[in-house]
């Protein structure tokens, strides 16, 4: 078993990712992080420490300035690859011309589903996410919370081997949080890998089997929840997160002002 | 860990391809109104104002009387704007509301993102194109000499200006560029591209500096396909579109193969 686990490659590998935004901002530092298969991998760290960069770098969506990514053993921004992450963005990015179900036909359509395969997920997923009574609804006439609904919806469509979450929880009424999570969790257990963002330390806590701290566009500890908290000698996870995120601060501005 | 060991699962970018295609085309018939019925009926208004008033008191022009000589020109003129400012509104609002990224994430090559959104201005200024040509011709009693001479020239322009729509809409920075862009350059260069008249009249020098506008050769072009009539040779005005269409085609192509503007 063990034996197999460490031939299966990981379901992301990132070795020195670099993005400088043509504002000159650095926003990812040298970043190395390698996300096994089959874990729940919370991505935890401060507003622009990365988080989104990272995640955008790896679908494709922000063009690293160094670096590389592989994922599942593909290379980043191969077809196999890209139809392997399902990604749901930090802010909806719904379109606007579509319905509810539309929108998630589409969405397995532009991922290579064949349509009678791509229409029938959609329904289950309409399902799943409670999407039924807006089924024939354009995006723009949905509620917030509902958008987000469907956001995850696009995101789970095409079964990716590969689910990145960014923030899904922001601003979203605690019933659906606790229906998201557990069918979140449904997903991984059946070998599903999840990486999350989120500001929320109890839910990651609570949810990942890893936990990686960013902050100024670095890795600054990774570990379980425990291993962190005893590394650190401290006793929750906000303490772990306090110290070592003020650290990766002060290594950025000491960057920014050699350069 | 008992993790599965991730199924591999085939990406097919060309459905992605087809379903990007299949979704630009929705967007147009889903705003028929603005998208084909407006551009026909303005186009049909040019033809009955200009061409049924004026046509009276303007001698013929080449051998054609005046209301059947503008019709070429102004179908030309309706399919440009068409395709132009079809894919530069939905790549701009694609854009700016983020949607472009399910497509950029998706598993497609860049020139199959590239043809799924050239096809929605296709769609479009070729819907265009044959309702105006089904209601002009019957209305002018304008002639169709040279039908495959003709789909060449329609299929090179809708291809031409859908590909400079997405380059503006790649480019703007707000709503207004591409309006600027369509008020202040093309429809300008349509104009003195000789819908109204034949450059041939104009006499030196505006005949010559006629010749450097490449707007001339499209409007030219169709014309020839209408009417079997035209300024210069239709072998090359078709050759001089194709060189511009090949031009604009490779500037989108570069977008979108670069992510320039489209990601940060
Ligand atoms: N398009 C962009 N152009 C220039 N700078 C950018 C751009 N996007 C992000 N940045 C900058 O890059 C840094 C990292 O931003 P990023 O969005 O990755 O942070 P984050 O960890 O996701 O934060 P949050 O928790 O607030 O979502 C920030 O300094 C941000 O201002
Ligand atoms: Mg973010």
């Amino acid at each position: 078993m063990d034996v197999l686990a460490s031939q299966t490659p990981a379901a992301l590998g990132v070795k020195g990712l670099t993005k400088r935004y043509g504002d000159g901002t650095l926003a990812l530092h040298d970043l190395d992080l390698e996300v096994p298969a089959g874990s729940f991998f919370g991505l935890l760290g401060p507003n622009g420490a990365g988080k989104t960069t990272l995640i955008g770098a790896i679908c494709n969506l922000v063009r690293p300035t160094a670096g590389e990514i592989s994922v599942f053993g593909h290379e980043g921004s191969s077809m196999h690859a890209r139809r392997m992450i399902g990604i749901a963005e930090q802010e909806p990015n719904l379109d606007k011309f579509l319905t509810v179900f539309e929108t998630l036909l589409y969405h397995g359509g532009y991922y290579g589903m064949a349509k009678g395969e791509a229409s029938e997920r959609a329904e289950q997923m309409i399902d799943a996410f409670d999407l039924r009574a807006k089924r024939d609804v354009e995006a723009p006439k949905l509620s917030g919370g509902m958008r987000r609904r469907l956001l995850l919806a696009r995101a789970l469509l095409h079964r990716p081997n590969l689910v990145i979450l960014d923030e899904p929880t922001a601003g979203v009424d605690l019933e659906l949080r606790h229906e998201l999570w557990s069918y979140i969790r449904k997903l991984h257990e059946q070998g599903t890998t999840i990486l999350l963002t989120t500001h929320y330390l109890e839910e990651a806590e609570a949810l990942c089997d890893e936990i990686a701290l960013i902050s100024g566009g670095r890795i600054v500890a990774r570990d379980t929840a425990t291993g962190l908290k005893d590394s650190h000698g401290v006793g929750t996870l906000e303490e772990v997160y306090l110290k070592t995120v003020s650290s990766g601060r002060i290594a950025l501005a000491e960057e920014a002002a050699r350069t | 860990m008992t993790a599965l060991p991730p199924t591999q699962v085939e990406p097919h970018p060309w459905r992605g391809l087809a379903w990007l295609s299949r979704r630009e085309c929705h967007r147009v018939l889903k705003l028929w109104k603005q998208t084909i019925l407006a551009p026909v009926i303005a186009a049909l208004l040019f033809m009955v104002v200009f061409g049924l008033s004026l046509g009276n008191s303007i001698s013929e022009i080449n051998g054609f009387k005046y209301q059947v000589y503008i019709v070429p020109g102004l179908i030309a003129m309706a399919m440009a704007q068409a395709a132009y400012s079809n894919n530069s509104s939905t790549i701009f609002q694609a854009r700016n509301d983020r949607y472009l990224d399910d497509i950029l994430s998706a598993p497609m090559s860049a020139w199959q993102m590239h043809i799924g959104y050239l096809a929605g201005g296709g769609l479009r200024s070729l819907m265009i194109g044959v309702l105006l040509t089904a209601l002009a011709l019957p209305i002018t009693g304008a002639p169709l000499e040279h039908p495959l001479e003709l789909l060449a020239a329609v299929l090179l322009l809708s291809t031409a200006f859908g590909a400079l729509g997405i380059i503006v809409g790649v480019y703007a920075q707000s709503w207004d560029n591409q309006s600027f862009i369509n008020n202040i350059v093309i429809l300008p260069l349509i104009f003195l591209g000789g819908v109204f008249y034949s450059v041939s009249r104009l006499g030196t020098p505006w005949e010559q500096i006629s010749h450097f506008n490449p707007l001339f050769y499209v409007v030219d072009a169709t014309r020839y396909g209408f009417l079997g009539a035209s300024d210069v040779n239709p072998v090359i005005s078709l050759s001089i579109v194709a060189v511009i269409t090949i031009g604009l085609v490779s500037w989108s192509q570069y977008l979108f193969s670069t992510g320039h503007r489209l990601k940060p």
